[in-house]
């Protein structure tokens, strides 16, 4: 026992392997709930969008009971079995509830068992791969679609600093002194994907979806990049980590409600940050190429835009892939705007005098239901907005929104000029 | 130790690979490979980048040359529907002139390397590369090489830039307790602080000479209403 502690304690002590370790762990965790965050804002989607349209949506799908009893044998019946156990006759109002809530066949989920059964149906699909497109970009497309968003992920911070006794943990994959741009930067590759799709597929409207795809990602990214400059002349930093701290002490940028964003001067300052709010939060729509943007897969006008050849797990990577980088998306605006993981009103340095770890935690849930907000207010967008012509989107993105953003910039910077 | 060799290991491997890749830009027959090949090529400069501690030189690598300016190459190829090239037979005289051009870019570069500070002395290209760019970006401030060396970052190369001679660099005020407890350097600081200051006019007219451009251009596809 002592041997392993040491051994531990050692290796531990080792600033490579501390740092290794450490950050393989953060990888893997920071995967698994993106993962889990693609698969939940599937569900959230549908189910959000059957509210809205005054529909269940995929309430039923739960885990079967049968999978957990011997594979295929319906014989057994647990509920019965329970009903015995606690005495409650069959025809009694209690065992019809459990009937109709279909407690006799499965362990209820609201529905949740619905995107992994939805992946395990492509799964099993055929695969056809045309014999007319060009292979390789065909092949190579979906990946690089799939891929940026994860990557991107790296910088986005989840919680604040720990102090071990080995070294300062920063919870955040990689902490670069360049966070919003690497996210620009990687989740702009994935325009390569979505426009190899359309060429390689080598047919009519896949074609015209990735010519669709290609310049509205390149527009919007434009404005994006432009609107989030008032925001860094505000930080003084492009470190994420350090943003977020930043707005754990002196208030959210857009609800500073305490320690320096008392102040009447960041009240004024709320009127260019609102103003790069909308442009950005718009521009992340476009960028993840959903309703009211999706002019690259609208299948009114294109069939199914850039992945209409594409069947089975490549459309799923596709699929995936935008729902990736709508979980980025939301990630970047609630790190920019609204506050990362600062829990808000001081609490953050109360807790984190308390006790690191259980900061960290409770900041890592915080951050994790902006997300689940955000996300929300994406699938309610999607389905409450009807899809923009192909000209208002590109009037929209050169005309108007470059044209705001820069003057914008000239405004944050008279008012940082005039008034601090 | 163990952070130099990786450091070396990684920098031949990109090195080779953004060489490789732009041979292929020029060998490849079929347009998009080509592109294709430059992106691939492109992504590994700023790699490069990365590894010398330039992580905002290497970004803006990616966004501006990957992200966007091949995409639209990429985009007009596609569109114009080009096949894959016939085999021209080269005459010697664009041989020739081809040959000159190349020489005299390459020789440009060598020059260049050769006369950086400290070219000759170093074992390991990269490193010589970054600590001149170190000198270049400080300019007349000489005591960051006297500076005491603080543990360097993972993956950098810059052992002779210490974060603390650059908190110091930042701001003079500084104190000396303070300046060591400086961490990280952050390039985005000294990369502004040079083009804003030293650099100030050049980048201003560079700016216009953008503008200008991008008003050309506006000019040129602007559609001319009949009435």
């Amino acid at each position: 026992m002592d041997a392993i502690i040491n051994w531990y304690n050692d290796l531990m002590s080792n600033e490579i392997w501390f740092y290794l370790i450490h950050t393989l762990l953060k990888l893997v965790l920071m995967f698994a709930v993106i993962l889990a965050f693609v698969v939940l804002s599937v569900w959230i989607e549908r189910r959000v969008a059957g509210w809205i349209q005054d529909r269940p949506g995929p309430n039923r799908a739960g885990l079967p009971l049968f999978l957990l009893q011997r594979f295929g044998s319906k014989e057994k019946q647990p509920l019965k079995e329970w009903l015995h156990f606690f005495g409650i006759p069959e025809t009694c109002w209690i065992a019809k509830l459990c009937t109709w809530l279909r407690l006799d066949r499965e362990i209820p989920c609201f529905g949740l068992i619905q995107p992994c059964l939805d992946g395990g149906k492509l799964f099993l699909k055929q695969e056809t791969t045309p014999s007319y497109v060009r292979k390789f970009y065909f092949i190579l497309a979906p990946m690089l679609v799939l891929g940026p968003p994860l990557v991107a992920a790296a910088v986005v911070p989840f919680a604040s600093e720990v102090n071990t006794c080995y070294g300062n943990i920063s919870m955040c994959v990689a902490n670069l002194e360049i966070g919003p741009l690497w996210i620009f930067a990687i989740s702009g590759l994935s325009v390569y994907g979505l426009t190899l799709a359309g060429w390689s597929s080598n047919s009519k409207y896949p074609f015209l979806g990735g010519l669709r795809a290609t310049a509205q990602l390149i527009s919007y990214e434009v404005a994006m990049g432009l609107s989030i400059i008032p925001l860094l002349m505000m930080f003084g930093t492009l470190n994420l980590q350090q943003i977020v701290q930043f707005q754990a002490d002196n208030g959210w940028t857009l609800l500073p409600l305490w320690g320096e964003g008392l102040s009447w001067q960041r009240w004024v300052m709320m009127l260019p940050l609102g103003i790069s709010f909308i442009i950005f939060v718009t521009c992340v729509f476009a960028e993840a190429n959903r309703t009211p943007f999706d002019m690259a897969e609208c299948e009114t006008d294109l069939v199914a835009g850039y992945h209409a050849e594409y069947s089975s797990m490549k459309f799923a990577s596709f699929f995936m892939g935008e729902y990736a980088a709508m979980v980025i998306g939301s990630a970047v605006v609630v790190t920019l705007f609204l506050g990362g993981w600062s829990i808000g009103f001081g609490a953050d340095a109360a807790l984190a005098a308390y006790c690191d770890w259980l900061a960290v935690l409770c900041q890592f849930l915080m951050f994790v239901v902006k997300l689940l907000a955000f996300i929300f207010f994406f699938v309610w967008v999607r389905w409450t907005l009807p899809r923009f012509r192909w000209d208002q989107v590109m009037k929209l993105g050169w005309l108007y929104f470059l044209e705001i953003t820069v003057a914008n910039i000239f405004l944050t910077a008279a008012v940082l000029y005039f008034i601090k | 130790m163990f952070e130099t060799s990786l450091c070396q290991i990684l920098f031949y491997l990109l090195a080779a690979l953004a060489v490789l890749c732009a041979v292929g830009v020029v060998a490849y027959r079929n347009p998009v490979n080509s592109a294709m090949c430059m992106a691939v090529s492109f992504a590994m400069v700023a790699a490069i980048f990365f590894g010398m501690g330039a992580q905002f030189l290497g970004i803006v690598q990616l966004i501006v040359y990957a992200g966007a300016i091949l995409v639209l190459f990429l985009f007009v190829v596609m569109m114009l529907d080009i096949h894959d090239e016939g085999k021209s037979r080269g005459s010697s005289v664009h041989a020739t002139v081809g040959v000159l051009i190349a020489g005299f870019f390459a020789g440009l570069i060598i020059v260049t390397a050769w006369n950086l500070p400290g070219a000759t002395e170093a074992s390991c290209p990269a490193r010589n590369l970054c600590s001149s760019m170190g000198e270049l970006l400080i300019g007349d401030a000489r005591t960051v090489s006297e500076a005491p060396a603080t543990t360097p970052q993972y993956g950098s190369y810059l052992p002779e830039l210490s974060p603390a001679a650059a908190a110091r660099m930042e701001n003079p005020a500084i104190s000396e307790e303070e300046a060591a407890k400086a961490t990280s350097i952050s390039d985005v600081k000294l990369l502004g602080k040079c083009l804003y200051t030293h650099y100030n006019i050049p980048f201003v007219i560079l700016g216009f000479a953008l503008l200008s451009g991008t008003v050309g251009a506006v000019a040129l596809a602007r559609k001319i209403r009949k009435d």
